[in-house]
């Protein structure tokens, strides 16, 4: 039966094509405004690296100043000066750590036909592109050791990579930094991670802004004395030079820990715990607050990468698909009692009132499809419209199989709910009544 | 094939009860072309209803085809409407946006036919009342006659016991109206038992057995010789 009620379902969108457009086109505004903004939630509010993302950690510890401080207060920065971060470095309890710091570089491209630009880069650790399972075109990353020596290699974005030298693989090619010959160790391929949790702090568009350019060792780095692109805290006065800076409690460099196993967790926070309490007998870390672990989605959480305004948002336009549902229920009250002959009729012919109401609730179904459709053609124009506003935006905007089967049963639902009251009201015809009224 | 016993059926509002029925019998045996006659307000249609298992009855019982009807569900009343009975109405009551092939299909599937067995009983029922050629058509292209035809081929689709029929004639032209009922007389020749609510006399005295309702209740029953039906050529 299923099947025939279907097809009525179909033939009925034809009965009144006004009425019909207009509940089709209803559902579809409504749906569409719910699922462009739940998209945009959905893509900002994912699991970046769901396999691992109770395993890699982020550790805060306040080192700020003891003025001014009453306990409980929020930390001084979420990033840690360089001395934790080059300490943590050489814990032993996590499989893998890394430090890294947004930088900014000027590249002498070998092409004359490319004149000098800057690029904004990455220094981090060899650990890196393991940890966060950085993809790579040609070459890999550079070694442990290379780490160790502070030598001067670099990783290409793949963007970066073609811009300098086409499709061809550059490794073990020299490229000219800031008056400094690097080579080229590997070529990242195009790396969509969303959002981008490792580098929140520091960029212009947070969690959602490009990817980096090129990535240098983090001791290269530092060797260099390469310009720093991104936050850094400092309270107090410090001296003058590199040197001192190095030496400061600015906060300045993120952290990350990959451990084996997310039950070791228990362990690094105890050596979070004990490394503090070393640093406070060399009087440092006076403010005694409490050192944090966070994962990955807790990261998220923290660092309100989903703001209180794109869930608003998404009530916003729930309560817009309710408004139009509401809307939707009094057409199809309308579509529905100019049927009640119809009920009459088959009633007589021998259909009970739960066959009349699948009969009625499928139709509505039909309509609901119907809603769909349009309503996801309505949000991918949305979704476009959306990210015209900002390049963050664009990397949000955009739906996924998941999204796309969603709109589907979000519609269904939508009308099947705003199909039951009047769908129960066409069961309840007395047959009897209206054949006679014919 | 159809007894009702002590039959009442009351109306009630808030205000006042209608007795539309009152200490009602009736017998009508199998094969039988029973018509059934009053003034307004009688309790004709009402008696017609009761019996098409369109409305509850208030007290007494009613036996159709050996089955006691009484206290069924909605949907053991529905599947005994589909199996055992078929309507004919005096508005025709088909559905306007089927074709006559779709309208004569509906009761069938209700009864849960395949789809061989569905095409064949349509075919068998549309030839029966000589619409075979207008299967595709919508009943806005055909004639009133033509249009009750196709309410009583779909009423005879499902091969039901016991057709019942509410003014079938009242919306025809004298003409019309001779082609159906000469239609009616040859199906219940037939073996299907018709029980047909009229206001026309003339039709009232071409059935075996009339019977009178007044103020809800039985008041005379005629048996009358069953009428000699002759083959004949349908016209509407």
């Amino acid at each position: 039966m299923f099947q025939y009620y279907f097809m009525l379902g179909l033939r009925s969108l034809r009965r009144n094509p006004a009425l019909t457009a207009l509940m089709v086109l209803t559902l579809a505004v409504g749906v569409a405004a719910s699922i462009a903004t739940l998209t945009i939630l959905h893509v900002m509010s994912g699991d970046p690296i769901p396999h691992k993302s109770d395993r890699l950690l982020v550790p805060v510890i306040d080192n700020g100043p003891l003025a001014g401080y009453t306990a409980g207060d929020e930390p001084n920065d979420r990033q840690l000066s360089y001395r934790d971060a080059t300490n943590l470095l050489a814990n032993k309890v996590a499989g893998r750590s890394t430090a890294l710091y947004g930088i900014s570089v000027a590249v002498e491209p070998a092409r004359k036909d490319l004149p000098l630009f800057n690029a904004r880069g990455l220094a981090a650790t060899s650990d890196f592109f393991n940890m966060f399972e950085v993809p790579f075109r040609y070459g890999q990353g550079w070694s442990p050791a290379e780490d160790k020596s502070a030598a001067d290699v670099v990783v290409l974005s793949r963007k970066l990579a073609e811009k300098l030298y086409g499709d061809s693989d550059p490794v073990g090619q020299r490229l000219r930094i800031n008056g400094q010959q690097y080579q080229i160790t590997g070529v990242l391929d195009t790396w969509n991670v969303v959002p981008r949790f490792h580098r929140i702090i520091g960029t212009p568009d947070g969690a959602f802004g490009d990817e980096d350019e090129l990535y240098l060792p983090f001791a290269t780095s530092v060797r260099h004395e390469t310009q720093r692109n991104g936050n850094s805290s400092c309270s107090g006065d410090i001296a003058p030079g590199y040197q001192a800076y190095l030496d400061s409690e600015c906060t300045w460099i993120q952290f990350w820990f990959e451990l084996r196993s997310a039950r070791e967790r228990g362990a690094l926070q105890d050596y979070l715990n004990s490394y503090a309490t070393e640093q406070r007998k060399l009087g440092r870390m006076q403010r005694q607050a409490p050192n944090k672990l966070y994962d990955v989605r807790e990261w998220l959480d923290y660092m309100k990468v989903v703001g209180n305004d794109n869930k608003l948002s998404a009530w916003l336009a729930f309560g817009f698909l309710v408004l139009c549902l509401v809307n939707t229920i009094g057409l199809l009250l309308a579509k529905f009692s100019v049927r009640a002959a119809e009920v009459g009729i088959r009633r007589a012919l021998g259909a009970s009132r739960r066959e009349i109401f699948q009969q009625f609730l499928i139709e509505t179904t039909v309509i609901g499809l119907a809603g769909g459709l349009l309503g996801l053609l309505l949000a991918f124009g949305a979704l476009a419209l959306i990210a015209m506003q900002s390049k963050a935006l664009t990397v949000v905007a955009h739906m996924d199989w998941q999204m796309l089967l969603l709109t589907f049963a979000l519609s269904v639902l939508a009308a099947v709910v705003a199909g039951l009251l009047p769908t129960w009201r066409a069961c309840q015809t007395t047959p009897a009544l209206q054949l006679k009224s014919q | 094939m159809l007894r009702m016993k002590n039959l009442s059926k009351i109306y009630r509002t808030h205000m006042i009860e209608t007795h539309a029925l009152r200490g009602f019998e009736i017998n009508v045996q199998q094969g039988e072309f029973v018509t059934v006659t009053g003034p307004s307000g009688s309790g004709k249609t009402s008696f017609l209803n009761i019996a098409g298992l369109l409305e509850e009855f208030t007290d007494g019982e009613y036996i159709l085809d050996g089955i006691n009807v009484k206290g069924m569900d909605d949907n053991a009343r529905s599947r005994l409407r589909n199996e055992k009975l078929g309507f004919i109405f005096q508005g025709f009551n088909l559905i306007p946006d089927l074709s006559l092939f779709d309208n004569v299909d509906v009761p069938l599937r209700y009864r849960g036919f395949n789809s061989a067995e569905r095409k064949e009983r349509i075919e068998d029922a549309l030839a029966k009342v000589g619409l075979s050629s207008r299967m595709k058509h919508y009943p806005a292209e055909l004639s009133g006659g033509q249009q009750q035809r196709v309410a009583i081929a779909r009423a005879l689709a499902g091969s039901p016991k016991l057709l019942l029929a509410d003014e079938p004639t009242g919306n025809l032209d004298t003409q019309m109206a001779r082609g159906v009922m000469e239609l009616l007389e040859e199906i219940n020749a037939q073996g299907t038992t018709i029980l047909m609510v009229t206001h026309d006399p003339e039709l009232a005295v071409r059935s075996q057995r009339n019977v009178h309702i007044i103020d809800g209740q039985v008041a005379d029953l005629v048996r009358k010789a069953p009428t000699l039906v002759q083959p004949h050529s349908h016209t509407a």
